[in-house]
């Protein structure tokens, strides 16, 4: 079964004076332990899509299931919620909420979810150790290079035990090392503890970490592959 | 909720320069705002309770007819029975019986209408401090045949001084107009210049034998221990003699009544435009920190925190803020009152003629009731939720995808 379903997206954007049609009739399946990246150029519509599965924004028409609960006709109340229960999220910079330390940002997930003191600690540290952050549980997100905040907000959206995570261009504000250390961690998260993972990138560099690659044109999917690695 | 405080409360420190500039910016206006009102009702109480001590009282009773027509025949014949009963009351501080006529004074220059007052030297100790109130001269003392004390305004514009011999004229109760000297043995000064240079003291004894009768009665005061036992005590008396109109202090000076219903109002005009301005200087701070902060909001948002949270987070940030403002603004604000509440401030180098020409004593005790405080208090706290529920909801309003687009 898909955790991700998508029918005939699309996208108009009416805030220009001239209408922009983003997505065009998109249709998507996306299997659980799932590893996929999504390229194409700029303005192709790579970050509209992932917002709308994300349950950020709305489709100008069509449908998005997840785990076939149907998102798109939720209430926005209704919908934050879900998105807490089901979605984790990294996006391409300015992540953290800058006034908490590493370890607070982890906590802060399942402080919403309501979780106990204890469970939060304990996972908080658990999981910033699995993204290499073990020395910085105390540090805030100013004191942290790029990269390293990216592997906090990793460890952030793996905090609500999503049914996948959304990265919207992860490594777009990274050096070549970060970068590809920041997809190491996605790929063997993968690997080892099946986590569904779907990225947007124009990076070159990473995309072939992915063992999926979508890639969109004008808002229309033009090419889906697989790798086996 | 522990960390939806420590958010909201790093937050306030985030901006420092702004959070500081805000902060004392309410503080100085509280600060400012405490002190002008402690002063106002310092000065409005001392003029208040100088009225009440020196010049009305709490209570006066008066044969109706005399009210209209300011004529000596219209007495209050139970004087002696309505004496003896607020002799006997626990309530009653002081109280004094007296003769009033009107007619005119001379000395050799100058002539002037004044309201004679026939007077029991030692109640009107009591009642209205007369001899507390001199500044000149001595309390029928130094005189030993007709004796009278003068007002100050009086006095200063007819050039008169303790020792002089002046001339009354008035008419007596048999209608014939009648003359006789008097010497002044004191000049009174009292908070309310206008009064002074009507009333003018002679021994009730003295004006009796001029007047042709005795025991003449117009005017009964009586000073109560208690102000607020002021209505019910009037009430009471009023009763027991219905055939007299009897007057509470409001009644008989009724600018003294709306003086102390204006005094809440300004107070409450004077905090209100503080807490206009907070309330601005509010909405202008934090639509600024939602501004600059679209996008964390926007990631917010995204990863699941609840509108009812991003809200309560803004409400708690703008309380910090104005918490710590208001506290720093009182604390500077109530420790000035207490430190000049003693020792009074003392006005007279901006004009102590022109206080007292008002009624006001030139230095004045700053003075606030601790309910004041707390009023102030739960009106800074409404304005400033009043004021963030704006920014809360611009908060709220936010886009999570085009928030987290922002750059
Ligand atoms: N809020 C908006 N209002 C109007 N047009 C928009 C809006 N957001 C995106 N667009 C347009 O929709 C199209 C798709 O944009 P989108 O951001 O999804 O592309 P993208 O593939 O993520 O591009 P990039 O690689 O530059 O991030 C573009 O033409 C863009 O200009
Ligand atoms: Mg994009």
């Amino acid at each position: 079964m898909a955790v991700i379903k998508t029918l005939d997206l699309e996208k108009i954007y009416n805030s220009t004076h001239v209408p922009v049609k983003a997505l065009n009739k998109v249709n998507l399946e996306i299997e659980k332990g799932e590893f996929t990246a999504i390229v194409g150029p700029s303005g192709s519509g790579k970050t509209t899509l992932l917002n709308i599965v994300g349950g950020l924004d709305k489709p100008t028409a069509g449908k998005v299931f997840i785990d076939d609960e149907e998102i798109n006709t939720m209430k926005d109340n209704k919908l934050i919620n879900f998105r807490l229960r089901n979605i984790g999220f990294v996006f391409q910079s300015y992540n953290l909420i800058p006034v908490l330390t590493a370890k607070e940002n982890v906590s802060f997930i399942m402080l919403l979810q309501k979780k106990s003191k204890k469970e939060m600690d304990r996972r908080a540290e658990e999981l910033l150790r699995e993204v290499g952050m073990a020395d910085k549980f105390d540090v805030r997100p100013n004191k942290l290079s790029g990269g390293q905040q990216q592997r906090v907000a990793v460890a952030r959206a793996l905090a609500s035990r999503p049914k996948f995570i959304l990265a919207d261009e992860p490594t777009a504000n990274l050096d070549t090392a970060s970068a590809f250390n920041l997809l190491d961690i996605m790929a063997r998260l993968n690997r080892e503890e099946h986590i569904t993972l779907i990225f947007s990138t124009h990076d070159q560099r990473v995309i072939e970490r992915a063992r999926r690659v979508i890639t969109l044109v004008d808002g229309a999917i033009s090419k889906d592959e697989q790798f086996n690695q | 909720m522990k960390l939806l405080l420590k958010i909201s409360w790093r937050n306030v420190w985030r901006n420092k320069a702004r959070s500081i500039v805000f902060i004392l910016a309410i503080g100085f206006g509280l600060w400012g705002g405490i002190f002008a009102t402690a002063l106002m009702k310092g000065m409005i109480d001392q003029q208040f309770n100088s009225s009440i001590r020196n010049l009305v009282s709490h209570i006066q009773i008066h044969h109706p007819e005399f009210i209209k027509e300011k004529e000596s025949t219209y007495t209050i014949t139970r004087a002696e029975e309505i004496s003896s009963m607020l002799d006997g009351n626990s309530k009653v501080n002081a109280h004094a019986e007296r003769t009033v006529v009107s007619g005119m004074l001379a000395n050799a220059s100058f002539t002037s209408g004044v309201e004679i007052y026939g007077i029991n030297a030692e109640q009107e100790k009591l009642t209205i401090s007369l001899e507390e109130s001199l500044v000149e001269g001595d309390y029928f003392e130094s005189v030993s045949r007709n004796p009278i004390l003068l007002g100050h305004t009086l006095a200063d514009k007819m050039k008169i001084s303790p020792g002089n011999r002046i001339i009354l004229t008035f008419q007596d109760l048999n209608g014939d107009i009648t003359s006789a000297a008097f010497r002044v043995s004191g000049i009174y000064r009292t908070s309310n210049s206008l009064n002074d240079e009507r009333k003018v003291y002679v021994l009730q004894d003295d004006l009796a034998v001029l007047l042709d009768g005795y025991g003449i009665i117009n005017e009964i005061a009586i000073l109560l221990n208690e102000l607020d036992e002021t209505n019910a005590f009037r009430d009471e008396l009023q009763g027991l003699f219905p055939q007299y109109e009897i007057r509470s202090w409001a009644q008989l000076s009724p600018d003294l009544s709306f003086m102390n219903e204006f005094t809440g109002m300004m107070l409450l005009i004077l905090i209100s435009i503080i807490l206009f301005a907070l309330a601005f200087g509010l909405l202008n701070t934090m639509l600024m920190t939602i501004f600059e902060r679209t996008r964390e909001l926007g990631v917010l948002l995204s990863v699941g925190m609840s509108k009812v949270r991003v809200f309560s987070m803004i409400l708690l940030e703008t309380t910090f803020l104005v918490i710590t403002g208001s506290v720093f603004g009182t604390l500077i604000g109530a420790l000035t009152v207490a430190l000049t509440q003693q020792k009074g401030i003392d006005l007279s180098p901006f004009g102590a003629e022109a206080f007292s020409d008002f009624g006001f004593d030139a230095v004045i005790h700053p003075t606030l009731d601790q309910v004041f405080y707390l009023n102030l208090a739960i009106l800074v706290l409404i304005t400033s939720l009043l004021a963030s529920v704006y920014p809360a909801y611009k908060a709220l309003k936010l886009n999570p995808a085009e928030a987290v687009r922002k750059e």
